[in-house]
């Protein structure tokens, strides 16, 4: 894969996020997205002034409005600046990080605004998925982003009781972090005794997967603030690093599970954080991280998932999990906000996965901070059937020796 | 009984028969359980677009059991809890058929609580249990003062605000001099707050005395935030706008899919592989993604074949085609048609009432074999299939 050093180094230096909420009936799409744009500008304590190109972003269809970039000017800030609209689909707010770190780092802008959002509660959701599928031959069979097949190859894996108890292990630990995060749609107070209630009582959704155990739908908007190291040294006390970022997709597939061994399934998440970790010199992610801010849609994939990120080998993505070292003060705390399963504006998803991670390090994320130093941070981005973002962020401008190019 | 929010659990279901709506129970004849900790379990039978509700044990043959505590069941019926939060979370569980029990959301208007008369105990009340949310820092710089309330009259009693360091405390008393003393009768103390009356025409009147700092008396417009009661609607100018759209869509299927859907007229499934590496696509496609080259070479598959896995959907889905609720359980199976290989498995509904008998395969074990089951009008479109069934 061709891949070049960056032009210049480019900072994190404003992050603004609103309230995940299924309820934001109180404003309107602009009125929400500036919540977000406000509390961004004032984190980095700049105005509109100071910024040259606004990157916006949503998964498109869901609020049926045409030209949203437009529409939302008022809440943008955008007026007289450059603006770029970009949406792929779930990955959209990584895409528009990634957009915004190469946009700084080509030398063309030295200070870009990443705006993610969604407004779930309006428009209408299922219409806006269901045009994920081919019309021709997958649309009547569509049944949105919910499948079961992930917990089928898990159980079959490793055996119903130890996979369906470490899937609600990973839920009611997400529900805990969502707890410590005031921002978070959905936060339950589930304990860890209900593990064996709820996987008896939670409704299926498709085979094994539970309402307990899927995303949320919500409302609400992130803002990233990059600048170039100049800016972002002159500007911020604690800028925090884009390191490096990753986007790989296939094919659209939406039938790919023949089970046939002979033909192995190329996942996109392994194949990333595989290259990824090899043109940065990292050899054992769960040791090199100090958090991961991953995507996680349901807590199925979320277990999964932590194998092919990582790099994981057998059962030790599950263990990580059943020790409960992926919570706050564990060995590598997965997503300290509550991730997806809490709040899932799906336009801003894959962004607050990025603000997160950056909160993180710079050692601002409030009650849900990890007590420890974070230096290091991942977060991912998922989307389209099979589609991988991964953003590395850094406390240090340290890692100029490692031969990334 | 426990009250939530002033409201009994009975409340609920005494109100069952006037809020019940006929034309929302159409075709429905069943009985409904209501388990509820602690309160007792109620049984709700709908037949012939009527209704009787009854507290029983009996909740034999019911087509869904409820099971809730008091406060999570009132909560829902009166929207102080999030109802998809609680279902979520299992504090809200249904025994039996889900879908069943989803058809009782259409039976009935919904709760609304009988209006409260709120006396002036109420208000008083309200009032010192926001005071100390209802303070305004930012107009309080470096105030150092407190506020005494002598409130007289049966629903009276004492307070004192005290303000220091930009914070606000409340005591349930007044002791010694506070820096100001608002001595009124309690009614007219909440017709002052509530702006029915104002209270320079009660000092005028000679029925309220302020005793000490009259300065900061005439402040406590900046110092508190307006006073409305916590059970008062917001009052905002929000609207929200419904809209309904239907709309018609066509879309072009090129010569490679056009292929392909056309041999459907013909009962045939007929589809392209890769020259290169030999996958064959499903359904068909023009190059090859992987080897980046036109796939070219045509054959025929299946259209018998074995389920590799089947989604087992409970989730009621909306047909994006028809815009109808699908009927569930139903079955989604990713079928590995004869002659092709891989992970190119074809996607299809499996007959309803076959779903449980299917099993899923790989290579070592053959999943069930199926075969497709073709409509009597063939238009050359997936639909030509109408499902695939067990091939016995």
């Amino acid at each position: 894969m061709a891949h070049r050093k960056k032009n210049r180094n480019v900072g994190i230096i404003g992050i603004g996020q609103t309230k995940y909420s299924s309820h934001r009936e109180d404003v309107n799409q602009p009125e929400m997205i500036n919540e977000a744009v406000s509390a961004a500008l004032k984190d980095a304590s700049l105005t509109m002034k100071d910024v040259d190109c606004i990157v916006h972003g949503n998964m498109e269809l869901f609020e049926m409005v045409h030209q949203p970039d437009l529409w939302h000017t008022l809440g943008t800030g955008a007026y007289g600046k450059d603006c770029i609209r970009i949406t792929t689909g779930g990955t959209v707010g990584a895409t528009i990080a990634c957009a915004a770190d190469n946009l700084v780092a080509s030398g063309m802008y030295d200070i870009v605004m990443a705006i993610g959002f969604q407004k779930l509660q309006e428009g209408h959701t299922t219409g806006g998925i269901t045009n994920m599928a081919d019309p021709l031959w997958f649309r009547h069979l569509q049944t949105g982003a919910l499948t079961g097949t992930k917990a089928y190859d898990v159980i079959k894996e490793f055996g119903e009781e130890r996979a369906k108890r470490a899937s609600l292990m990973y839920r009611v630990i997400m529900d805990k972090h969502a707890g410590l995060n005031s921002n978070a749609h959905r936060a339950f107070g589930l304990e860890f005794e209900q593990i064996d209630d709820l996987i008896k009582t939670s409704p299926k959704l498709v085979g094994d997967l539970k309402l307990i155990e899927m995303c949320s739908q919500s409302d609400g908007a992130c803002c990233v603030i990059f600048a170039c190291e100049k800016k972002a040294k002159e500007l911020s006390k604690k800028p925090v690093w884009v390191r490096d970022h990753i986007t790989v997709h296939r094919e659209e597939v939406f039938v790919m599970f023949g089970y046939d061994d002979r033909h192995p399934f190329p996942m996109t998440h392994r194949f990333a954080a595989e290259q990824l970790y090899k043109r940065n010199g990292i050899t054992s992610p769960v040791d090199y991280f100090d958090v991961f801010e991953m995507y996680d849609p349901a807590s199925w994939w979320a277990v999964d998932w932590l194998r092919d990120f990582f790099m994981l080998k057998g059962d030790e993505h599950l263990k990580l999990v059943e020790n409960r070292e992926i919570m706050i003060g564990g060995k590598i705390p997965v997503n300290p906000s509550g991730g997806v399963i809490g709040s899932n504006p799906i336009g801003a998803t894959a962004l607050i996965r990025v603000a997160e991670a950056a909160l993180q390090v710079r050692g601002d994320a409030g009650t849900h901070q990890i007590p420890t130093p974070v230096n290091h941070a991942l977060a991912s981005g998922f989307g389209g059937t099979m589609w991988t973002v991964l953003m590395m962020l850094e406390k240090e401008l340290n890692w100029q020796g490692v031969n990334n190019g | 009984m426990a009250e939530y929010w002033g409201i009994k659990v009975e409340d609920i279901f005494n109100t069952m028969k006037e809020r019940f709506r006929p034309e929302g129970a159409k075709d429905v004849s069943a009985s409904f359980g209501y388990d509820i900790k602690g309160e007792g379990t109620w049984r709700l039978t709908v037949r012939n677009n009527t209704m009787n509700i009854e507290k029983t044990d009996d909740l034999a043959g019911c087509a869904a059991i409820m099971v809730a505590d008091g406060e999570t069941f009132v909560g829902v019926n009166t929207g102080k809890v999030d109802g998809a939060g609680a279902f979520t979370s299992g504090k809200v569980k249904v025994e039996g058929s889900l879908s069943d029990f989803g058809k009782t959301a259409k039976m009935f208007r919904k709760f609304s609580p009988p209006k409260k008369e709120y006396t002036d105990k109420d208000y008083i009340q309200d009032m010192f249990g926001t005071i100390v949310s209802r303070f305004q820092p930012q107009n309080c710089e470096g105030l150092d003062a407190s506020i005494g309330y002598d409130l007289r009259g049966e629903a009276g009693g004492q307070w004192t605000a005290v303000i220091k360091d930009g914070t606000c405390a409340l005591k349930n008393t007044i002791e010694g001099k506070p820096t100001v003393r608002l001595e009124v009768a309690a009614s007219d103390w909440v017709r002052v707050m509530m702006g029915k009356i104002d209270a320079m025409s009660l000092l005028a009147e000679g029925k309220a005395a302020i005793v000490g700092d009259t300065s900061l008396a005439l402040k406590l417009g900046q110092i508190f935030a307006k006073y409305t009661p916590t059970w008062a609607a917001p009052e905002q100018e929000l609207i929200m706008l419904k809209r309904t759209i239907s709309v018609n869509q066509k879309f072009s299927t090129g010569p490679v899919m056009g292929k392909f859907l056309n041999s459907l007229k013909e009962k045939k499934i007929y589809t392209n592989k890769c020259p290169k590496c030999g996958r064959v696509h499903l359904p068909a496609r023009e190059v090859c993604a992987e080897c980046r080259v036109p796939a070219t070479e045509w054959i025929t598959v299946g259209p018998k074949g074995q389920v590799r896995y089947m989604e087992y959907v409970y989730y009621a889905s909306p047909d994006p085609l028809t815009g109808e609720t699908r009927e569930t359980p139903y079955g989604m199976g990713n079928i590995l048609l004869d002659g092709c290989t891989g992970n190119d498995t074809f996607a299809h509904l499996i007959r309803r009432d076959q779903i449980d008998r299917i099993k899923g395969g790989n290579n070592e074990v053959s999943g069930t074999r199926v075969r497709p089951v073709w409509n009597e009008t063939l238009t050359g479109s997936i639909h030509d299939i109408k499902y695939f069934e067990i091939d016995e």
